[in-house]
């Protein structure tokens, strides 16, 4: 009996021991990036997983055709935090905005080693910088506000307010003029919020449409702006259809307004090619282009497809789209030449978002 | 349920509680009093693997909460958002909310997101806890899929009045006040329990996610709870009980920010209030329960730094009347109905919604003379206006072989119905879907179980093994428009094996256990309705493939010493498998040394936390506290009664 039972038991414990073997260790993949490989590529920002992740992001090499992910960790150890939003280059630094994270990265524009934080942020969404010593970030605030930060680069603090119309969002630069498209935020609006830059003050507020939210200067100089609608209290339907707004610089003014048409889509991701003549933006699960001097819209789509974030690339006009799958998952970045053709498509890190090409 | 078995159990509680052996004595005399168990557990799972945290192991945890105690003691992952914060769980590689939490028989799943946050359970109000695994919604309906808590409330007639008080202090500013009083008479039974707890949790810890890893102390992480549970029960007649309960808590708990975050402001408030009645009739040849519950559970969150201030509120009603009988020596019938009526407001909603859920169930039960075999076949149908919901139904059998062997299976369907934020949830650029169907399927487990008693030593060692298919898996994605919705999506395939040893070795007042959990459980995407998921095949994020326990204690006398180690191994943080968390192993200590003056006993009792110094993280960039303890003192008086001491 007892011979029995320990015979028993011991078949227990070995399909134990069996099973315990198996290994489970996730295999990292992740190439460790060499450094100063990012001169000539694409910046690409991944916001991460929602919750408490951290965003990531990504280069792609024009020349040798390889993607290094996760290159700010790998160079600095440490994480860039949650939901990272976007990333612009200036004067050689590049300034990584993160938005859950209330703080911009600064970072060297090739070596991507860190050189410091601007904290004092709510909501930032995007650098611009002004001169040598000053940027602006963008930024929601809490529900119904909306602010530009002014930023003292040399010492990376936050230096000043300026009061923009609610959930500032996209910004350009034209002259010494900047012009602060007011998203809504948490909220709705319907304003571009003209700033004297020299002396960080509103000059006015242009009404466009609802929820203006990507902006863009053309080659003649003026102003597009890409309005997304406004939804009803059930959120079934835009009780405000998207515009497409352009403003001319020279007197703020809205020389042309064209709505859309649909109820239930609103369009987004305005880009501009490299000679300033064509814009892009994605409705309708399509992507369509406009010319600077066209008065209506084309009904023509570019590429018969929608994704979470789109960009061109000024050296050869290719489309940078990209895909965030499940969510919950690497993301993919498909490129198409300017005629709207497939060219590859490579994995970079959770949501990829925006683009910032170097 | 086996006779001898809530004899022995009930035994060692007395036993252990006092710890004088001539007490023993009198629990065996008052034996015949102890009442039959009216829950549909005890009496209609069979097998399911279940696992009891009785009150020795609670009364140990008393200052904790149900989420320490089931990371610590049981093999079920808690994913903890931090010290005091969010906690819940995963069974089998199942997700948050395909956990059903029963208290004394009544379902606390939230109507609105089909979870309860375990952190705010104390253990203290519990007497005991069953863990029952897998699928079981032929007895418990919607959303016992993964596995069912049971939090049980119990007591005794004729124990006299007693009157216990508690006091501690811990890390980080942690205070702790409990006091309870109780009368038991020969037919009536009266308890109140209120608890009072503080704490900042500034615990310090090295932010490696931020420039420069500086050292922080964990900000906006106050917290502040307190309650009171009070329970009558009566004895009408001679076979006619009634039990009343009411449980009042509030919560007010400031979410700190994870280490990607640098701030955080927000804040929540909790307050639930629930009422749950219970009549029972036995007679010789039929037994009738009617229970009714009123939960009315309100939820503030502000967060300043968004305007954010949002209120939820919602109310369940529940009634349930079963009939048990028997039409031969060897069976046994269970027939029942329940009612549950859910509502909630929110601003999130357009309109506040509401369900009425009307449930038939039954189950028969067949068990051969010496109750050593039995098998249970359940049935379950669930209706709803304007909804399919599946027929569910379950095949349990267990029964001991060469003495020393217990051998249990169990076939069960599971299902789960979406919550109100499913359905209805409208907000910026997310809303629910009204035509979501419910996730269900198939789940099957066999388990065995070796108990030796030899000389004087208890060994048990059991091996469960147990496979389950949820179909429907509800998740939210964006659609074309990047409008969060949700849909059912996913298949997902879990399978794994589960052991436990529990070696006890006692000579009269010296006793010793040794126990050791292991799990191995792969839970992975098997089909998805969207293209190209990249998910398939891969394991479900925040479900750990292994983990494992081991503890030991020891106890002589009046005091008691108990070490327990947990070990989790890698979880996923995205669902392709690239990202993860790295394994962690966290030791905790507890000693306690009891002294009895005449009447009244004095508890001394420490809790060492995270002794080996771990820096780990539970969920992604979320800070835990490195060493930590408490440690308090529980002063109890027992006056028994005159009239009716034996």
């Amino acid at each position: 009996m007892k011979t029995k039972q320990l015979l028993k038991l011991g078949t227990l414990v070995l399909t134990m021991a069996f099973v315990s073997c198996k290994k489970d260790d996730p295999k990292t993949s992740e190439p460790t990036p060499v450094a100063g490989a990012y001169d000539n590529g694409v910046f690409i920002t991944n916001e991460g997983p929602f919750g408490s992740g951290t965003g990531t992001v990504s280069f792609y090499n024009r020349s040798s055709s390889s993607v290094s992910n996760d290159i700010f960790e790998a160079k600095n150890n440490y994480p860039l935090g949650n939901i990272v939003q976007s990333m612009e280059l200036f004067n050689g630094k590049g300034y990584i905005v993160v938005n859950n994270g209330s703080k911009v990265e600064i970072v060297d524009g090739s070596t991507f080693a860190s050189s410091g934080v601007i904290n004092g942020l709510s909501n930032p969404r995007y650098f611009l910088g002004i001169d040598n010593n000053k940027g602006y970030v963008s930024e929601w605030g809490a529900s119904g506000t909306g602010a530009v930060k002014v930023v003292d680069l040399t010492t990376k603090t936050v230096t000043a307010t300026i009061t923009t119309g609610k959930g500032a969002e996209g910004m350009v630069k034209v002259g010494n003029t900047v012009y602060v498209a007011c998203s809504g935020g948490f909220d709705n609006d319907s304003v571009v919020t003209v700033i004297d830059a020299s002396s960080n003050t509103v000059i006015t507020n242009i009404t466009v449409g609802a929820n203006p939210k990507n902006i863009k200067v053309d080659a003649s100089g003026n102003i597009w702006v890409l309005c997304s609608g406004q939804w009803d209290l059930n959120y079934t339907t835009l009780v405000k259809t998207g515009k497409l707004v352009r403003i001319n610089a020279s007197n703020n003014t809205v020389e042309l307004s064209i709505p859309f048409a649909s109820t239930y889509s609103q369009p987004s991701s305005l880009v501009i090619n490299n000679a300033k003549n064509i814009l892009y933006y994605s409705y309708n699960g399509k992507v369509y282009s406009q010319f600077y001097t066209t008065l209506t819209l084309n009904p023509t789509a570019t590429i018969n497809r929608s994704f979470y974030g789109l960009g061109i690339d000024p050296t050869n006009d290719y489309f940078y789209a990209s895909d965030a799958g499940n969510f919950s998952s690497d993301g993919k970045v498909i490129r198409y030449n300017a005629a709207g053709v497939v060219v590859d498509s490579f994995t970079v890190g959770i949501i990829p978002d925006n683009f910032c090409f170097k | 349920m086996n006779f001898l078995k809530i004899s022995l159990s009930f035994c060692y509680l007395l036993w252990t509680l006092a710890g004088f052996a001539q007490l023993r004595m009198d629990s065996v005399k008052q034996l015949p009093v102890l009442e039959i168990s009216t829950s549909r557990l005890a009496a209609f799972s069979s097998g399911n693997k279940t696992e009891t945290l009785d009150s020795t192991l609670l009364n140990r945890y008393s200052t904790s909460n149900l989420a320490d105690l089931l990371a610590n003691e049981s093999q079920v992952f808690i994913k903890s958002y931090g010290l005091g914060s969010l906690a819940t769980t995963s069974f089998r590689g199942a997700g948050a909310s395909h956990t059903a939490v029963l208290w004394n028989g009544f379902n606390l799943q939230s109507s609105m997101n089909g979870m309860l946050d375990l952190a705010l359970v104390p253990a203290n109000f519990l007497n005991d806890v069953k863990l029952q695994y897998g699928g079981a919604g032929a007895l418990w309906g919607s959303g016992a899929v993964g596995g069912t808590i049971h939090l049980n409330n119990s007591n005794q007639f004729d124990k006299g009045i007693s009157i216990s008080a508690t006091t501690s202090f811990g890390s980080f500013s942690d205070k702790q006040q409990q006091v309870s009083f109780e009368i038991s008479k020969n037919r009536y039974v009266s308890t109140i329990q209120l608890f009072n707890h503080d704490a900042k949790n500034d615990f310090p810890f090295i932010n490696t996610a931020q420039y420069n890893k500086p050292e922080q102390n964990q900000s906006n992480a106050e917290l502040k709870q307190y309650g009171f549970l009070q329970e009558n029960y009566f004895q009408i007649t001679a076979n006619q009980k009634l039990n009343t309960r009411f449980w009042y808590q509030y919560n007010d708990r400031n979410i700190p920010p994870s280490l990607t975050q640098n701030i955080n402001v927000a804040n929540q408030k909790d307050k639930t209030y629930r009422a749950t009645t219970e009549w029972q009739r036995n007679s010789e040849k039929l037994i009738l329960i009617a229970r009714f519950a009123y939960f009315d559970e309100g939820l503030k969150f502000k967060d300043s730094l968004i305007n954010e201030n949002s209120k939820s509120r919602s109310k369940t009603a529940i009634a349930e009347a079963e009939s048990r009988f028997s039409i031969s020596k060897f069976d046994l019938i269970n027939i029942g109905i329940n009612n549950t009526y859910g509502e909630a407001e929110a601003a999130d909603y357009l309109k506040n919604p509401s369900e009425n859920r009307t449930a038939l169930f039954g189950s028969y039960k067949i068990h051969s003379k010496k109750n050593t075999w039995n098998a249970v076949v359940s049935a379950r149908q669930e209706f709803i206006k304007n909804k399919e919901i599946p027929l569910t139904s379950s095949v349990g059998i267990e029964g001991e072989f060469l003495k020393c062997f217990l051998i249990k299976g169990n076939v069960s369907k599971h299902y789960r119905l979406a919550t109100f934020n499913d359905l209805y949830w409208i907000g910026i650029g997310a809303k629910g879907n009204p035509d979501l169907k419910p996730e269900s399927g198939w789940a099957e487990e066999i388990s065995l179980i070796n108990k030796v008693h030899y000389k004087k030593i208890v060994w048990e060692l059991s091996a469960t093994v147990f496979n389950r298919i949820i179909n429907n898996w509800i998740i939210w994605l964006p659609d074309q428009y990047n409008t969060w919705s949700p849909d059912n999506v996913l298949q997902v395939w879990s399978r794994g094996v589960e052991y436990k040893l529990n070696v006890n070795y006692s000579v009269r007042e010296f006793k010793i256990q040794l126990s050791g959990l292991y799990n191995y459980i792969l839970s992975t995407n098997e089909k998805s309705t969207t293209v190209a998921d990249i998910a398939i095949g891969r394991q479900l994020i925040y479900t750990p493939v292994q983990n494992g326990q081991g503890s030991f204690s020891f106890s002589y006398r009046g005091t008691s010493i108990s070490y327990t180690q947990v070990y989790t191994g890698y979880r996923y943080t995205s669902s392709d498998n690239r990202h993860y968390l790295n394994p962690y192993t966290v030791g905790n200590i507890n000693i306690a040394q009891q002294v009895r003056l005449n009447k009244t006993k004095i508890k001394m009792f420490a809790q060492l936390n995270n002794v080996g110094q771990e820096t780990y993280q539970v969920v992604a960039y979320r800070a835990m506290p490195l060493f930590s303890c408490q440690f308090g003192l529980t002063i109890f008086i027992n006056q028994q009664d005159k009239k009716t001491k034996q």
